[in-house]
């Protein structure tokens, strides 16, 4: 654990980032209210919300129906991930140039510590506006970032968020209570509905009541997060150490939402063994093996159930994830359709690659090798089994991952 | 109007400072003059990677893919406004 000394960090957030780049492809959708979606636009939910439409009252993740209700007007666009993917890449390679300490929060949000290469705030801000021509040289005028720069990750944050869009915010060491004390509970990172419930009924409602409030009363409340919210109020961040190596995946998952709700075992088995092939995929690309497997379904009224079941032997065959699968999931489907479903295989080992005894497993796992061959060549979906022929996974865009790159 | 295609496409393009600059594309048996190139992106398929290429006349937005390996060009996406 340690506090923050004298440094400098910068808080990089590309404003509403997936409109902003179909608004910069596009010029058709510039100056609209536009939200991007899902494939399936009825089903899905809206992933980025162009600055037209915030202003109007559609906010991130809500409903494709909510935000037409809210907003009539609003052109719903569907996500475009490898899109996305390309342009962040090319904004870390920007913000590598100025800093090799570059920390990815999310797809569109980076911290940048500067305190060795700028050495002071105004060095910092001549920074972020060279970066923020780089990024829109590189990317295009239409893609814009919100900046704040502040002694920490936690007020950097807080200040890049307090002028959007394309704000340059810069607080200083004894600048961030001001700017806590300007600031609404929630708006810091760290701090969700449920926290800032609990804090109201402590007759907590700002920063400098939280300031005042008694440590030791905190602990109680909160236990090891009594503290964080202590230093937070203060305008510190405890920062657990990061570890310097890179930890391998525990588990490997997927999950789908369907086109539509259904309850015919045909459909959702189609879909499950598409997601076991998935998963048994990328198990095998990267070398590993697993042994446990959990199963999901979210039913059409969102109630869901969930089992998994243990395996002695290590499995990187998707028809074996699928009957496992298949066997936790099939007796709870009768009970209503089903909206949603996914599988997760955990308990990950190298993967030993031992020979099967039995002619027809051995014969499957050379054909495995084959298939993976032609999927390193020419990609993920270049190969699909014929019993799932029928269903279509489309992408997904989402504020933490890509799909396409896991 | 939006819509997705995989439309052969001829197009006219020039080369400068490493890029290619598309200027014109043949479609359907009609000629369009690009205005603007708005954004570029690559994707991979396998190991194989693809450009693609935003770009606008006065009334339609086009995205179009180069095959790299094929130098084949297509049409994937038309927007037109109203």
């Amino acid at each position: 654990m340690r506090m923050d000394n004298g440094r400098i960090i910068l808080h990089i957030d590309m404003n509403s980032y997936f409109a902003s780049v179909e608004q910069q492809a596009n010029p058709f959708l510039r100056g609209k209210p536009i939200g991007i979606t899902g494939k399936n636009q009825e089903r899905s939910v809206v992933a980025t919300a162009s600055i037209e439409a915030k202003k109007l009252g559609v906010k991130t993740a809500m409903s494709t129906w909510e935000a037409k209700k809210i907003c009539p007007s609003i052109i719903l666009w569907p996500g475009d991930p490898e899109k996305y993917a390309d342009i962040m890449h090319r904004f870390n390679a920007i913000y590598r140039s100025f800093t090799e300490h570059v920390e990815e929060f999310s797809v569109d949000e980076s911290f940048l510590d500067l305190t060795e290469e700028a050495q002071d705030y105004l060095g910092a801000t001549c920074m972020a506006q060279a970066i923020r021509e780089r990024v829109s040289e590189a990317c295009g005028p239409h893609i814009t970032a919100s900046i704040g720069i502040a002694p920490n990750r936690l007020m950097a944050k807080l200040a890049s968020e307090s002028v959007k869009p394309n704000g340059l915010t810069v607080v200083r060491p004894h600048e961030v209570l001001n700017l806590l004390d300007q600031s609404d509970l929630e708006d810091l990172c760290g701090i969700g509905h449920g926290i800032r419930e609990h804090l109201s009924q402590l007759g907590i409602e700002s920063f400098q009541q939280l300031r005042e409030f008694p440590l030791e009363r905190l602990m109680e409340e909160f236990h090891g997060y009594g503290l964080w919210l202590h230093e937070a109020a203060w305008g510190r961040e405890v920062v657990q150490e990061p570890s310097h190596t890179s930890e391998p995946a525990k588990s490997y998952g997927h999950s789908y939402t369907l086109p539509f709700n259904t309850n015919d075992p045909v459909v959702l088995k189609r879909y499950l063994l598409g997601l076991a092939d998935k998963v048994a995929w990328r198990l095998r690309r990267d070398g590993v093996a697993a042994r446990r497997i959990s199963a999901h379904v979210r039913f059409a009224d969102f109630s869901g159930h969930g089992e998994q079941r243990t395996s002695i032997e290590p499995i990187t065959d998707g028809l074996r994830l699928f009957k496992i699968a298949w066997q936790i999931l099939a007796p709870f489907l009768q009970h209503a359709p089903v909206r949603l479903v996914g599988l997760t295989a955990s308990l990950i080992s190298s993967d030993p690659k031992r020979t099967s005894l039995f002619k027809k497993e051995q014969h499957m796992q050379s054909v495995l090798s084959s298939l993976d061959l032609l999927q390193h060549r020419y990609g993920s979906g270049i190969w699909k089994r014929a019993s799932t022929l029928p269903v279509e996974f489309k992408s997904r865009s989402s504020g933490f991952r890509f799909d396409h790159e896991l | 109007m939006h819509e997705l295609l995989n439309d052969p496409i001829d197009v006219i393009v020039s080369f400068k400072d490493n890029r290619v600059l598309p200027h014109a594309m043949r479609w359907n048996e009609r000629d369009y003059k690009i205005d603007n190139v708005n954004l570029v992106h690559s994707a991979r398929e396998g190991t194989k990677r693809v450009f693609y290429f935003s770009v606008s006349d006065a009334a339609n937005y086009f995205k179009l893919k180069l095959d790299p390996e094929l130098l084949e060009w297509r049409l994937v996406e038309l927007y037109a406004d109203g």
